[in-house]
């Protein structure tokens, strides 16, 4: 599949997107982008997923899952984010998939770099927040989060916010139909009135 | 249902191009005026009942709006760069559906004040920029204005500001219940001596004209009124005018180009139908309300060998003075819930600030007002993005703010400048293989020290009102708007503007342009208003002329 081929072109753009947001050491990424392309390669298939290698939605889905976590509330990770986002890049924002991969080779690839052998998804959640934090203004990390945010909180047909979780999160009510009061401050509002306040 | 339609052969009065604020107000007063119409609609007719709460849709997927991948834009901040390709969402942002914007705006209803007309004649020339006055004054379009007010249908409380121009006739209808943010913004003001009023909005309040009273769902910003209760020119004007059995609204008609015969008289419009046939309407004026991209982007198309520049350019000013209205936000979370998500997006303004003031030391000022902002995921991505890299439980937190914020919207005034504009890519083609509209846009320094001021302003209104936290969305360059202003500019002399005081263009008499392209200054953020004034305004001079055989 086309769309699994990651060109070198795309790559080298990806990273002269990212220069000047971290000092990293740029020969060693590009070799180890390839490396854990193929290594990606031959994992697609083992999951539910269309655009995504299941190696690349392991990732994708462990970084949503640090941008919004699950602790005593559900996150990222139960609202099915990670559905969206594979969703997405293969069908209704398809025009953002081929820099969205590029993007996410040179995560993995910087990640390697760091953590040579294992996956940022195979990382301890301390490890993973330390590296996201040397790479939180990158367009790869960008992107996540803004994808994120779009499967958190928009209809759940789209694949995301299952059982409406980012919804509940917010204290959103999904109704066609309100009546006021609409909140706490405008229960008892006297009405107005143009000498109700002082002038200049 | 279109209760007429015309064959291509068929050489109509007028072809309206575009069946949005303004192309549809054109429209009805043509047709009511006894006058043969073809509107032109490059979008689809949508049934409103039939539309949804879809966020994802219609906020990222061109859901009745300029789709990114169909109608690609680029777009830079100087003209010395290349321009690159908005991939998410276009740098110019439109309603691409019969009723065009005034589907999804927000239907804030502020008239502009009488200084927005002559304002340059007040406070002199600011070099480097197009800074000009009307051709016509606030008292030219009073009569427009309540125009709209009645037969489009505002809801608001007259002679409640002191800032507001005068007005011969009350509002139709009172204003919207208020929301928690209009009490907040109410009580922080009235504490600094300031002077917040009802908003007006082209929503209703209470049955009117056919259209029943808002059910408060709080999908007005980038939907479709489902209800039908805020206006659009698809639920109001665009009915009348077919009702008249002269007007054919021709949705999904991509015009492309006009045409002038030797004469250097427009002959009809080349357009896309929806089976991408191109096929040719003859009319004996055009009206070109396609909004302030699409109308300079039309003009500069039908370039030709009598019109190299573009047609109705002699100027050269087709697409220049780009305006897109800074609107700054100061955020604040309050102990108790305000739920904002409900009902319209506004109920309380304040325009002290309204005018310019020489003491602070740049030009500008603007209008504030008191609300939400966006549905459930675009907040979200604003709380995310807001001030440099946020995620994680910090992030979480502040999402589980979401019934407990509000913010006030600072809307400025824009700078006219000829370096900030519409052009045709050199490489980039639409779906139809049409050249791209280019936007070249960077602020004048004027716009973002006022949207600084502005949000100061609201900071402070936020503050006296009890907040628990407030704080300031950094101030970023534009780099997207929906505000389209000024791109074919009315004015009297046929070389510094595109239009006559009309909207005749100087340079080919029967093709009138008239939509946000037409305004001289930004005004401080609300255009719909006024271009819709001008709109009733314009429709009512045309008529005139054709009865006085005069185009």
């Amino acid at each position: 599949m086309e769309s699994d081929s990651l060109s070198r072109r795309s790559l080298l753009q990806a990273i002269a997107a990212t220069l000047g947001a971290a000092a990293l050491p740029w020969a060693d990424i590009v070799e180890a982008a390839g490396q854990a392309h193929a290594h990606a390669a031959a994992q697609a298939g083992r999951a539910k997923v269309t655009f995504l290698t299941a190696a690349e939605a392991a990732d994708v889905e462990a970084v949503a899952a640090q941008i919004v976590p699950t602790d005593d509330t559900p996150g990222a990770r139960e609202a099915g984010v990670i559905t969206f986002i594979d969703r997405a890049m293969a069908t209704f924002l398809s025009q953002l998939a081929a820099d969205y991969r590029a993007h996410l080779a040179v995560f993995q690839a910087s990640c390697r770099v760091q953590h040579p052998g294992t996956t940022f998804a195979s990382l301890s959640s301390e490890q993973q927040i330390a590296f996201l934090k040397t790479v939180d203004r990158t367009p790869f990390f960008e992107s996540t989060r803004l994808l994120t945010m779009l499967g958190m909180f928009t209809a759940p047909s789209y694949g995301g916010n299952r059982d409406g979780i980012g919804w509940k999160l917010l204290g959103f009510e999904a109704n066609h139909m309100f009546q006021p009061p609409f909140g706490y401050y405008d229960r008892d509002y006297p009405g107005f009135t143009l000498d109700a306040g002082p002038t200049k | 249902m279109s209760a007429r339609t015309y064959r291509d052969t068929d050489v109509v009065d007028f072809v309206i191009v575009g069946s949005g604020a303004a192309g549809g107000v054109v429209a009805r007063q043509l047709a009511q005026a006894g006058h043969s119409v073809v509107v032109m609609e490059q979008g689809p007719r949508v049934w409103p009942g039939g539309l949804e709460h879809d966020e994802m849709k219609h906020w990222y997927l061109g859901g009745i709006t300029n789709d990114p991948v169909k109608n690609p834009q680029t777009f830079r901040d100087d003209p010395s760069k290349k321009a690159l390709q908005t991939k998410l969402k276009p740098a110019l942002w439109y309603g691409r559906a019969v009723g065009g914007a005034s589907l999804h705006y927000t239907a804030n209803y502020w008239r502009f004040h009488e200084i927005d007309f002559n304002e340059r004649s007040v406070l002199g020339e600011i070099p480097g920029t197009g800074f000009a006055d009307w051709p016509i004054t606030y008292a030219d379009l009073e009569k427009y204005y309540t125009q709209v007010e009645w037969e489009i249908g505002v809801s608001g409380l007259a002679n409640a500001s002191p800032f507001d121009p005068p007005r011969s006739k009350p509002y139709p209808m009172p204003p919207l219940p208020v929301k928690s943010s209009g009490v907040i913004m109410e009580r922080g003001a009235r504490k600094l001596g300031l002077h917040p009023i009802p908003s007006p909005m082209a929503i209703n309040s209470v049955p009117y004209r056919g259209r029943p009273a808002c059910v408060h769902c709080g999908f007005c910003h980038g939907f479709a009124c489902e209800v039908l209760a805020k206006a659009s020119s698809l639920t109001t004007v665009i009915p009348e005018a077919e009702a008249t059995g002269r007007c054919e609204v021709r949705s999904e008609s991509y015009v492309h180009r006009i045409d002038v015969n030797k004469q250097g008289r427009v002959t009809g419009v080349a357009f896309f139908d929806r089976l991408k046939r191109e096929r040719f309407q003859h009319a004996r004026a055009v009206v070109v309300s396609a909004n302030g991209a699409e109308t300079p982007r039309l003009l500069l198309m039908s370039a030709n060998a009598q019109f190299p520049q573009g047609l109705a350019n002699s100027s050269g000013l087709v697409g220049k003075y780009l305006m897109f209205n800074y609107n700054s936000r100061a955020l604040a979370v309050f102990d108790h819930p305000l739920n904002e998500y409900k009902s319209v997006q506004v109920t309380r303004i304040v325009h002290d600030f309204y005018n310019s003031d020489p003491k602070r030391g740049f030009y500008g000022g603007g209008g504030m007002d008191a609300r939400m902002g966006p549905q459930p995921a675009t907040w979200a991505i604003r709380t995310a993005t807001a001030d440099g890299p946020k995620w994680g439980s910090e992030l979480k937190a502040q999402l589980q703010e979401f019934t407990h914020q509000m913010h006030i919207a600072g809307h400025t005034t824009s700078l006219a400048m000829e370096s900030n504009n519409v052009t045709l890519d050199p490489e980039l083609k639409d779906a139809w293989g049409l050249p791209a509209i280019r936007t070249t846009y960077k602020d004048h320094p004027d716009d973002l020290a006022t949207a600084k001021f502005l949000q100061d302003r609201g900071v402070e209104i936020l503050e006296a009102a009890g907040a628990k936290r407030a704080w300031r969305a950094p101030i970023t360059p534009s780099t997207l708007s929906v505000h389209l202003l000024g791109t074919c500019r009315m004015g009297n002399d046929p070389k510094s503007s595109v239009i006559d005081k009309f909207h005749r263009s100087h340079d080919v008499p029967n093709l009138f342009l008239c939509d946000g392209s037409s305004l001289v200054t930004s005004g401080r953020g609300q255009p719909t208003m006024t271009i819709q004034a001008l709109a009733f305004r314009a429709g009512e001079h045309i008529a005139e002329f054709a009865k006085r055989g005069e185009i």
